[in-house]
């Protein structure tokens, strides 16, 4: 047992024996559930229905009302059910606490990655596996957007099933897979990189992951409701919102637990990071994923509340009458915008960030040379945080908002590309010299400095009032948002899964397969998406089923090679659960990295080390002669003297 | 060495330029201008093509030449030199690109103003848009009174064209004009096209407004200025020269069902064979008098129901609330009733 461990007075012991027999009702699993569930249901739908009688609206039993109170009652039954909130209810009804209660820690099988676990491992894990099945969803949503498009006039599904797919298909993509998988890889990352036990908020963490689940569902589902799914793209821009079929409040509540998840994991890194840095670790001795995720988690923590209020107030037009944005009532349309936008626009940098940080820690360990820069880097992110939250209104430049918001809004769009500017060149610069090494993670680091460079051009061009005015809601910004969600975030995602996969299952993924997925993928990807600037600029507006008979070529071409880019995604799949599963086991540093993640077993202990570290210089020092990041447990006898060795080269 | 370095950078940079310049000017990325708009956000789209070029070439120059020049073997255990930065290379880096945004900025912005410059002797149009067609009525000139639903522009004149909408959000774009506005309800928003090249383009929506969005599509045409005066493009249009005096949105004179029918934009989501319309968002038709044989009712009182009260009966295999629940609101009873006849006598044929 580590030192650590036993200070928590935790003890990895076999898992107690189940409940039996009817206490397995009571205990929180899924069974439990099973009455939890129709408990809540019954409750919310009950005062609907008691108040729909009260004020004799008839008729009592709403379809609609009661749906839309059921999409916030029926989780919180299932939270209760598999055990979010026994602790805090136990203390609510004055059990004894327990601040040291770990048995919902560590993972002793695979099942107990189905429950409510405490670990940020465990959740790390949970987030990613999680969001790569809607990420499979949401591109098998796009294929059929594709196919659909293959040919001009309708094929094979109608014009509300076709809108509710790209419409899901993003809402998935954003909401469930790109913010979310780099919250499950910074959970798993972060605390070990900061050189601290668990998150800030363990119980807290959990509680953020199972929401999650429940906006995936609510999304996808949404295509088995009577009307089809939402279909107003994944902007649910009022009043369209307003009218549709019951599918649109799927999509309304759905953010509101997307968001919330969001919130609460953006609180915990924040809290964890300003509070649990190892000793040593100054913020100026960070790596870089973690002054990503401290920006981004400001910006969830500032923006999403926005969001949230947008939907709110979209669906109360929709099923309490109010007129936020129904101008007939009184209410104002481009306010739906304003709003929306405040959170979508820094919900980009939301989506970037991160993939920012680990692209620095992926480019710096494989060119094994300290990243050029660091502080600039560092202040850029936090540059981007601020500009980031006054450039919403360039999503407007056509809504017809007042008219003098265009310019400076077009300033501050165009500032942003300063900041962005210098990371790119200092990823540059930190290649310049080093010693390259081409392993898969390096590739798709490398891919995401070219691609991401092709979407931040195209958006200088969208940045500029005239060319927004001309290109704007055209298939230009179809190929716009996929350089820099697709080329960018997906590309730094890959880096990041490849790269920590050895540290997360303890297993080597086969490198060849993943050479080969990088190659397809960057191929085909600019086969599907670059001549996507072509069709906006010419004349194809996005999301229409339908398009001008002179497209047709260029589509066939786009749908062929998204097909391939899809089955490029298999194969990645393919690789990952296979490696997992009976790759060759991983040794704790394999890349020889100097952060703290890597100073430890792969997987590393439950608690993350022996004993907490101390951290004596930058994350970077490759080349420097002797220089350290940190010094561990196991050396801690001769620590004072390598601190000072290590002082002594710095200066 | 490092100056050889450099060199190479240089010359890999510039044959990187060559070849995207070539594929930028190759290729015909924008359609044919048709407006004095399009001209100058044409000149802005080149600024920022010939900075991007810039950009990209010196970037993807340096990923290529240091992936080709710094790889090492992967058994390579050595590291590269400890370069913690270099403040004059960081302020470069971040002072160029500052001057060559400020330099799109400046051109967008006097772009940006020219383009909504008022001149002298405008001629304006009221744009009204809903699910899914347009509607534009002339407020002056020689055309003053026509309600279309295509848009006639006379050459070099400016048009001010005010955009609303009576539904949803819709967006007014013609790509040979390069300007786009969207429509809002509950206000107007003002849109400027000078067209300078005679022909027809296409008008389309851009702004998701439903199941008939892809289909929101109507013509914009050029004319010269005589043929624009002569007003024979708006012969059989609600306010044309055969309905001489008519108020707005009042049909004209003989056969005006299916001028009704055309201004309505019914053709974005229903087929009629008789007016040449394929729509497939709503129910087809021509198949009228089957139809009101499922609903249970006479063929004309169906007809006239389902036009000002779209959700009472909804055709099997359609969805509910899609069709605009306002027309009995919009078209004039006279107008109305010259529809119901018109589509009742057209699917008499049953299509054929």
């Amino acid at each position: 047992m580590t030192a650590i461990a036993a200070e928590h007075g935790v003890h990895m012991t076999p898992a107690p024996p189940g409940p039996r027999g009817i206490r397995r009702l009571l205990a929180p699993g899924y069974v439990r559930c099973l009455w939890t569930i129709p408990l809540m249901f019954g409750f919310g739908a009950g005062i609907a229905a008691l108040v729909r009688w009260l004020e004799a609206w008839h008729p009592v039993w709403n379809g609609t009302v009661i749906t839309t109170i059921s999409l916030a009652t029926i989780p919180l039954g299932f939270l209760g059910g598999i055990g979010g909130f026994d602790y805090w209810l136990g203390y609510a009804i004055g059990r004894p606490t327990q601040p040291e209660d770990h048995s919902g820690h560590g993972a002793r099988s695979w099942k107990d990655y189905f429950r409510v676990n405490t670990d940020h491992k465990v959740i790390g894990i949970q987030y990613v596996a999680t969001t790569f099945v809607f990420f499979i969803i949401g591109g098998l949503m796009a294929m059929l957007v594709r196919a659909e498009l293959a040919k001009p006039g309708g094929q094979f599904v109608d014009s509300q099933t076709y809108n509710s797919l790209f419409s899901i298909h993003a809402a998935l993509m954003i909401f469930l897979f790109i913010i979310p998988v780099f919250a499950g890889l910074g959970n798993y990352v972060i605390p070990l990189m900061i050189g601290a036990p668990d998150m800030a908020f363990p119980r807290l963490n959990a509680l953020s992951y199972w929401l999650l689940p429940i906006a995936g569902v609510m999304f996808a589902s949404s295509v088995l409701v009577p009307g089809g799914g939402f279909a107003t793209g994944w902007t649910g821009y009022a009043p369209l919102a307003s009218h549709q079929p019951l599918g649109q409040v799927f999509f309304n509540m759905g953010v509101q637990w997307a968001g919330a998840s969001s919130i609460m994991t953006a609180l915990n890194f924040l809290v964890t990071i300003i509070t649990m840095r190892a000793p040593g670790m100054t913020f100026w001795r960070m790596p870089l994923l973690v002054w990503a995720n401290f920006t981004t988690s400001l910006l969830v923590v500032i923006a999403t509340p926005f969001i949230a209020g947008s939907q709110f107030f979209a669906m109360f037009d929709r099923v309490m009458h109010t007129h936020f944005f129904d101008p007939i009532g009184g209410g104002y349309a481009l306010g739906y915008q304003h709003i929306f936008w405040f959170y979508s626009h820094p919900a980009v940098y939301i989506m970037m960030l991160p993939g920012f940080g680990i692209v620095s820690e992926v480019i710096s360990t494989f060119a094994r040379k300290p990243v050029f820069g660091y502080r600039l880097m560092a202040f850029s992110l936090v540059a981007i945080l601020i500009l980031g939250f006054s450039v919403w209104a360039h999503h407007m430049f056509v809504a017809g908002m007042a008219p003098w918001l265009r310019v400076p809004m077009m300033v501050t769009t165009l500032l942003i590309a300063i900041p962005t500017g210098i990371k790119v060149f200092s990823w540059l610069a930190t290649l310049w010299e080093g010693r390259i090494k081409f392993t898969t993670p390096m590739l798709f680091a490398l891919g995401f400095v070219s691609m991401f460079l092709i979407g931040g051009l195209s958006g200088i061009y969208l940045g500029s009032v005239p060319i927004d005015i001309h290109a704007s809601d055209t298939y230009f910004i179809v190929a716009h948002i996929h350089y820099v969600l697709f080329g960018g975030s997906l590309f730094t995602i890959f880096a990041g899964l490849y790269y920590w996969f050895p540290k997360m299952t303890g297993r080597m993924y086969n490198e060849r397969l993943g050479k080969i997925h990088f190659w397809m993928t960057l191929v085909f990807f600019n086969a599907t998406f670059f001549p996507m600037h072509y069709l906006g600029l010419q004349g194809m507006p996005r999301r229409v089923y339908d398009y001008a008979p002179r497209f047709a070529g260029i589509n066939m071409f786009i749908s062929i090679c998204s097909f391939i880019l899809g089955a490029s995604a298999l194969l990645f799949l393919y690789n990952m659960i296979t490696s997992w599963v009976r790759g060759p086991l991983a040794v704790g540093n394999p890349w020889r990295a100097n952060s703290l993640e890597w100073q430890v077993s792969s997987p590393p202990p439950i608690f993350n080390f022996d004993a907490i570290p101390t951290v004596v210089a930058g994350p970077y020092e490759y080349g420097v002669p002797g220089a350290r990041h940190a010094i561990m447990a196991d050396e801690a006898k001769t620590a004072d003297s390598v601190h000072a060795e290590a002082e002594e080269v710095r200066h | 060495m490092r100056r050889r370095s450099f060199v190479h950078l240089a010359l890999l940079a510039a044959v990187i330029a060559a070849a995207v310049t070539a594929v930028a000017v190759l290729i015909p990325w924008l359609p044919v201008s048709a407006s004095r708009e399009r001209d100058r956000i044409d000149v802005t789209f080149w600024l920022a093509t010939g900075i991007s070029i810039m950009i990209f070439s010196v970037v993807a120059a340096a990923i290529l030449y240091s992936v080709w020049r710094f790889r090492v073997h992967p058994d390579d255990d050595s590291d590269g030199p400890p370069i913690h930065g270099h403040t004059g290379l960081e302020i470069v880096w971040t002072a160029i690109p500052t001057v060559l945004v400020t330099a799109i900025a400046i051109v967008s912005a006097v772009v940006l103003h020219d383009n909504g410059t008022t001149v002298k002797n405008e001629l304006h149009v009221k744009v009204t848009a809903q699910q899914f067609t347009w509607s534009f009525q002339y407020l002056d000139g020689p055309a003053k009174g026509v309600v279309s639903p295509d848009l006639y522009m006379p050459i070099d004149r400016s048009m001010k064209l005010e955009i609303t909408s009576v539904d949803v959000l819709h967006s007014f774009w013609v790509p040979q004009f390069g300007q786009k506005q969207d429509a809002v309800p509950g206000q107007v928003n003002p849109l400027k096209i000078t067209p300078t090249r005679l022909g027809t383009y296409p008008v389309i929506c851009t702004e998701l407004c439903g199941l008939g969005h892809s289909l929101m599509r109507r013509q914009a045409i050029v004319l010269s200025p005589a043929d624009f005066a002569a007003r024979r493009w708006a012969a059989g249009l609600p306010g044309g020269p055969t309905a001489a005096g008519a108020p707005p949105g009042q049909p004209g004179g003989g056969g005006s069902g299916k001028a009704v029918f055309a201004a309505n934009g019914c053709a974005a989501c229903h087929t009629l064979a008789a007016a040449a319309a394929a729509g497939k968002v709503g129910p087809d038709l021509d198949k009228l008098p089957a139809e009101a044989k499922r609903a249970g009712q006479p063929l004309e009182s169906f007809v006239h129901e389902s036009i000002v009260n779209p959700n009472a009966y909804i055709e099997p295999g359609f969805p509910k609330g899609v069709m605009p629940q306002n027309f009995g609101q919009t078209i004039s009873k006279s107008a109305l009733d010259a529809l119901v006849q018109y589509l009742i006598q057209s699917s008499k044929g049953g299509g054929k």
